[in-house]
């Protein structure tokens, strides 16, 4: 395969469903950047003339999103993932391209824009500081006009969800950044917005607070069909959440599609642990599997580990071939981790599956 | 492709009653936040008595000493009563509109919090300003009522010549919060612009201070000095409200003076409103 293969950015701009919520074709995002000399020489020169130059944070990123999806936006940091949730949000206006949401401009209007998304960037809370949390939700139903019986009925959710009672009568500033989490999250959803958007929602969260936000958002997706985009940095995030995923580096998208069909295309090789019942060399498993694209660890004893890759060969073949030539008495395949993908991407982005 | 029907976002407007409902809510929210702080604003109570205090000794012997000198009773168009009754009343007014907004904004814009009032449906100036009013709320309840219970028996402070006259300074006074509001909103949307705008916030403090009159009336000052000071916005957030209080405005001149000042106000709202527009296009929002 070449780099154009089916699964390239840009073949898959139409959604399953046929109609998106989100589209976006082309956009760009430039920033003017001083680049700064040495020295106090230096210092002086750049005051008459400042050296400038363009970085491109988002570089031609086209996909759709259909209403219901829950898609996982990941990248290394300066990837360009906040550039372009910022501009899917509507506070950064793009250099080139256009996105529209729901037949809305997130830049334009912004005041009917933003009554129907929901955001949350996990960095900084949207409450109030010093007020309590349940002033802070008083104010926020006075915001997006909610009424009283959704207002309920929202809040019922949350208690259910995200047990947001506890501390409801609390200042924000007093919250563990859990606790805020989950208070920013149910503060995001309050109006019942069709499309959610969030930045990184456990980054710093411990691995209870983590499992709270990712049940609660399962939950939300299950029960709402809320659209959500979601950029982590935690690739269990995506695994637990998102089947579908866009990987974007340097600015531009470098996979979108199926979390499945990531792993097949980067050819990440898949794990065969086996146990046998009697003591050999792996040179003889080798022998056994020896008509199969596998490979064996170097190793003695009951315990081995061959890796093959999904696209060459069929795990049940394998594990067929394997049962068929000696006495097995225990298996186990496992996947390439996620982040082991995303790091090879990253690795080598300009080879794709070879 | 077409967003169809289906997938469309709902076109939405608040209605005016919801924001009267909302922009209340924000002046109550103001004022509980600041009650919450009432500790530090008692001393302000006495600091800003012990400034009239100054003044009112600095005056006394400035005055007697001109008399004795030349024999005339008056410095600047003033009398010393009338002088004291002038700083009493521009710092009374001073602890009223008084407000950070530009130091708030300019947080946000530093630290970049301001992206978050832009994915709102609201509009940050408008909930700047109303939270201005909240303030304004409880330092009229909780500092210029209790300063003027202490100063205006201790100093021998003027009434106005006409009774009516109190209500008209009040006026002018909410009309100076409005002004010097949107110009504290213009001064912290420097920070879009400039890295680093102590520097500007300080010298605005000393600026203000002088233009608004609040320091020494603008007759102190030599002719050309007034003649600039007379077509800038400023003195409508001190001395146009201090001498419409002292009877030197009435009939038309009183008119014509709340006429301006209203004008300065909405004319500095519309400034900072296409200047904020401006500035959020054109301007990167530091940090995530």
């Amino acid at each position: 395969m070449t780099g154009s293969n089916s699964e390239r950015s840009g073949e898959r701009n139409d959604p399953p469903g046929g109609e998106s919520l989100i589209r976006v074709r082309g956009l760009t995002r430039d920033y003017r950047l001083i680049k700064k000399r040495e020295g106090v020489a230096g210092g002086l020169i750049d005051l008459v003339r400042p050296r400038k130059h363009t970085l491109r944070a988002v570089d031609d990123v086209s996909f759709d999103i259909a209403p219901g999806e829950m898609v996982g936006y990941i990248g290394a940091n300066g990837a360009g993932k906040s550039t372009t949730i910022k501009m899917l949000t509507g506070i950064l206006t793009p250099t080139a391209g256009e996105v529209s949401v729901g037949g809305l401009v997130p830049w334009k209007k912004r005041q009917q824009y933003t009554r129907n998304v929901g955001v949350v960037f996990g960095q900084r809370t949207q409450l109030w500081w010093d007020l309590a949390v349940v002033e802070s939700f008083g104010l926020l139903k006075k915001i997006y006009e909610v009424p009283d019986d959704v207002f309920a009925a929202q809040m019922k959710t949350f208690n259910d969800l995200l047990s947001i009672d506890e501390f409801l009568h609390q200042p924000v500033r007093k919250l563990s950044l859990g606790q805020r989490m989950r208070c920013d999250l149910a503060a995001a959803l309050l109006h019942r917005p069709r499309v959610l958007f969030l930045d990184e929602p456990t980054i710093g969260l411990d691995v209870v607070g983590k499992e709270n936000v990712r049940e609660f958002l399962r939950e939300i997706r299950d029960r709402a069909g809320v659209t959500v985009i979601l950029t982590t940095h935690d690739l269990g995030d995506i695994e637990k959440l998102c089947r579908r995923v866009i990987i974007i580096d340097k600015g531009k998208v470098h996979f979108d599609g199926d979390l499945e069909a990531l792993r097949l295309r980067t050819g990440s090789p898949v794990r065969l642990s086996v146990e046998l019942r009697d003591p050999v060399a792996s040179a003889r498993l080798a022998e056994v599997t020896a008509q199969l694209p596998v490979r064996w660890q170097e190793a003695e004893g009951l315990q081995h580990v061959a890796e093959f890759r999904r696209q060459d060969v069929s795990g049940a073949q394998v594990i067929e071939t394997l049962v068929n030539g000696c006495k097995v008495s225990d298996l186990h395949l496992a996947e390439p981790a996620i982040d082991e993908i995303v790091a090879s991407i990253y690795r080598d982005p300009g080879k794709e599956s070879e | 492709m077409r967003s169809g029907e289906a997938v469309a976002l709902r076109p939405w407007r608040r209605t005016a009653l919801a924001t009267v409902g909302l922009y209340g809510h924000f002046i109550r929210l103001a004022f509980l936040k600041f009650l919450a702080y009432r500790l530090r604003y008692y001393t302000g109570v006495i600091s800003y008595t012990i400034f009239v205090a100054g003044h009112y000794y600095l005056y006394g012997a400035l005055f007697a000493s001109r008399m004795s000198e030349t024999g005339l009773e008056k410095i600047g168009g003033l009398t010393l009563q009338e002088m004291i009754t002038y700083v009493a009343v521009s710092w009374i007014g001073r602890s009223f509109y008084f407000n950070n907004i530009h130091r708030d904004l300019s947080r946000m814009i530093e630290d970049g919090s301001i992206s978050l009032q832009l994915i709102k449906p609201y509009h940050v100036q408008n909930v700047m300003m109303f939270e201005a009013v909240g303030e304004a709320g409880f330092r009229l309840i909780m500092f210029s009522l209790p300063i003027m219970v202490v100063v205006v028996p201790v100093f021998g402070i003027q009434a106005p010549p006409d009774p009516l006259l109190l209500l008209w300074t009040f006026v002018s006074f909410c009309l100076a919060l409005v002004i010097y509001s949107q110009f504290n909103f213009l001064i912290g949307l420097l920070a879009f612009y400039l890295k680093n705008i102590q520097g500007v916030m300080r010298a605005k403090m000393v600026a203000f201070d002088f233009l608004t009159g609040v320091i020494l009336p603008f007759s102190f000052f030599p002719e050309w000095f007034q003649t600039v000071v007379s077509w800038l916005p400023f003195q409508y957030i001190s001395y146009v409200p201090v001498t419409i209080y002292l009877g030197k405005r009435s009939g038309d001149a009183l008119a014509e003076a709340l006429v301006l000042q209203l004008a300065w106000a909405v004319g500095l709202w519309l400034t900072a409103r296409w200047l904020y527009a401006f500035s959020v296009r054109r301007v990167t929002v530091q940090g995530g």
